[in-house]
């Protein structure tokens, strides 16, 4: 197998950079990526998920632990040997070689024959939708056209490890989507291993087989979509992710009271007395009209209705709390702002988080 | 109709100026050498002067020097340059200090001297009695100050070709220099990704790029070095000489006749370069490398 296998890699940066980045710092970051998987790094900008992926790709110099693919150590390996390809935010495509050329670099690098490698890049060129595309120079190309021919560069040298730096972030939201359909298929297909680096949790949701997200230069937590967004470890992977009713309270004797004493919940039984945060995820909130068993019931008062895909986001004042819910249209309905409302929220959704 | 005509009118006096001197001078040239001299009475039109010219062998042995010098001090230039620019190019990339301008600087400095100031720094360093004999012969590398190689004042020009060499050098640096500076940081990275090292980056990307301002900028220089006079009079020996000194010697010999002769050398010269440009701007369309920078 050859799995990618992070171990304790870190990354300081001196004085020499710029001030902005002078204290900033990779901790060790542990991870092992399985071979074909399709792994995310997401995170808010300069958490340092670019300088992991540059510290896999060989970029840049780690100032402590070890890279390794399957049972090869690539720790001292120059990044023109390791046999990974990159896919960058801009294109970066070579101006002055037209775009078979421009597919077929990382063979002729490989010392791929002419004829092999050209009949490659235009199979390849096949598959990103750009047949006939070969002869024309990258400035006759959309930013979406170059960013295909960008990933069919990576992916005709036949990589071990395709790495991806926020690579669809310069193009507008409708090309985004169309290119993560196209990765994604593409990605299957060629069952190639991809780690992959994004600040959108969509994207991410939407592509991966599993997310490390990032926060400060430190690997805050590992799991797949579903485990991250409905069991955060730290409210700040749940803040990231979107959660934003959080609410501060102690616990005792299975009782927990938030700190406004607005909300008391009775029946927390499995968890040891001290401070918590109580972490509501919007969907787990519903109108009182619903089946009230297993539920805690708040009070409070419509601030604002906004709609957005079928659903509305409604801002609740409950005592200090603005609490953030998703309702039906059909639940929406029968509510306005500045009115009166009463919720009642799943416990079964709910998580206790001690930071 | 003034408003349209205005700025063609301001610019007249400049125009008019340039055209008149410029032109004018080109066309008096062409008549003389065509043996139109009312000063002594010669009012027609021959091609003697060109004729008399072409089955002289002084004339084609000093179009052979004047090839030969433009050649390799724009072959050296080049070369020199070209590596000059790649050094701050990739010194620019390895440090983050102070230190490529300063190196920036120092390779601007021959931009500033004069030729016939730089002529002279040849001079005083590379003549058998100069500067880099004499510490040759002090450290006992060479027995004697004659024994050091003749490079000035040399039949084969080796003094000229060193001047232009030096002076010129900067200038192809200076001309390369913002296209290198074009390349984006990251395709060395792209590049180091899919496998190319220094030497292959180099060759694919950074050439190639650089190659149409390289081409143009050894044309210029061979262009210059073929038609200046100063430094190879400075330089040069009697006989044979480049032929703008060539066209100086005969124009100053003292007889009216030999001016028609000294003024065809002069139109030759403007022709060759007339052509060169031609054949410069032909090829550069033809190779198309520019295409894709959008």
């Amino acid at each position: 197998m050859s799995d990618l296998r992070i171990i304790d890699i870190e990354k300081r940066y001196g004085a020499v950079q710029p001030k902005n980045d002078a204290s900033f710092m990779l901790r060790p970051v542990r991870l092992s990526i399985r071979e074909g998987e399709f792994f995310s790094l997401l995170g808010p900008s300069g958490c340092g998920k670019t300088t992991l992926l540059k510290l896999v790709a060989g970029l840049l110099e780690a100032d402590g632990g070890e890279i390794w693919i399957g049972d090869k150590n690539l720790t001292n390996v120059p990044p023109e040997s390791r046999q990974f390809a990159m896919v960058f935010q801009q294109s970066l495509l070579f101006p002055h070689k037209n775009i078979e050329d421009n597919v077929a670099f990382g063979l002729k690098m490989q010392k791929v024959g002419k004829k092999q490698r050209l009949k490659a890049a235009r199979d390849m060129l096949e598959h990103v939708g750009l047949s006939g595309f070969g002869s024309r120079f990258p400035d006759e190309l959309s930013g979406g056209q170059q960013q295909r021919v960008a990933l069919a560069r990576a992916l005709v040298a036949n990589p071990r490890v395709l790495l991806m730096d926020e690579p669809f972030s310069a193009l507008d939201p409708g090309l985004r989507e169309e290119m993560r359909e196209l990765l994604s298929r593409i990605q299957k297909e060629f069952r190639v291993t991809v780690l992959f680096v994004t600040h959108d949790r969509d994207e991410a949701f939407a592509l991966s087989d599993r997310i490390a997200i990032m926060g400060e230069g430190a690997l805050r937590q590992v799991g797949n979509a579903r485990e991250l967004y409905e069991r955060p470890d730290t409210t700040t992977v749940a803040a990231f992710l979107g959660l934003r009713n959080i609410l501060s309270g102690a616990l005792e004797n299975g009782r927990f009271v938030s700190s406004d004493g607005f909300l008391e919940v009775d029946g927390i039984s499995q968890l040891a007395d001290g401070d918590y945060f109580m972490v509501i995820r919007p969907e787990a909130i519903k109108t009182a009209e619903s089946d009230q068993s297993g539920h805690v019931r708040i009070q409070g008062i419509v601030q604002e209705m906004k709609y957005s895909r079928g659903m509305y986001s409604l801002k609740v004042r409950a005592g200090n709390q603005l609490l953030e819910c998703l309702f039906t249209t059909a639940q929406a309905e029968k509510t306005t702002v500045g009115e009166a409302i009463n919720l009642l929220v799943d416990m079964k959704e709910v998580r206790f988080l001690k930071e | 109709m003034w408003r349209k005509s205005k700025p063609y009118l301001l610019l007249l006096p400049a125009a008019g100026t340039i055209i008149l001197l410029f032109f004018g001078g080109i066309f008096d040239g062409l008549l003389k050498s065509f043996g139109y001299f009312p000063a002594i009475g010669e009012t027609e039109l021959t091609f003697a002067a060109y004729d008399s010219l072409l089955h002289s062998g002084s004339f084609w042995e000093s179009m052979a020097l004047t090839l030969r010098i433009a050649a390799l001090s724009s072959l050296l230039s080049a070369v020199i340059g070209a590596l000059v620019a790649l050094a701050l190019f990739f010194l620019n990339d390895s440090m983050k200090s102070a230190s490529p301008k300063a190196w920036h600087r120092l390779f601007q400095l021959p931009l500033t001297i004069p030729h016939l100031v730089a002529g002279y720094i040849i001079v005083l360093l590379f003549t058998q009695s100069g500067f880099v004999s004499r510490l040759l012969a002090a450290f006992g590398w060479i027995d004697d100050i004659t024994d050091f190689p003749v490079l000035v004042n040399d039949p084969f020009g080796w003094g000229i070709i060193l001047t232009y060499a030096w002076k010129e050098a900067p200038f192809v640096a200076l001309m390369l220099y913002p296209v290198l500076s074009r390349i984006h940081g990251s395709w060395r990275e792209v590049s180091r990704v899919f496998g190319a090292g220094n030497w292959q980056f180099v060759r694919e990307v950074v050439v190639p790029v650089m190659m149409p301002a390289w081409a143009i900028a050894t044309f210029i220089v061979f262009v210059f070095t073929f038609s200046a006079f100063e430094v190879p009079y400075l330089l040069g020996v009697t006989y044979p000489s480049v032929l703008p000194v060539y066209s100086y010697q005969l124009y100053t010999s003292g007889t009216l006749s030999d001016r028609p002769e000294a003024l065809a050398v002069n139109m030759i010269l403007a022709a060759i370069t007339i052509l060169l440009g031609l054949v410069a701007y032909y090829f550069s369309k033809r190779w198309n490398v520019l295409k894709g920078w959008g």
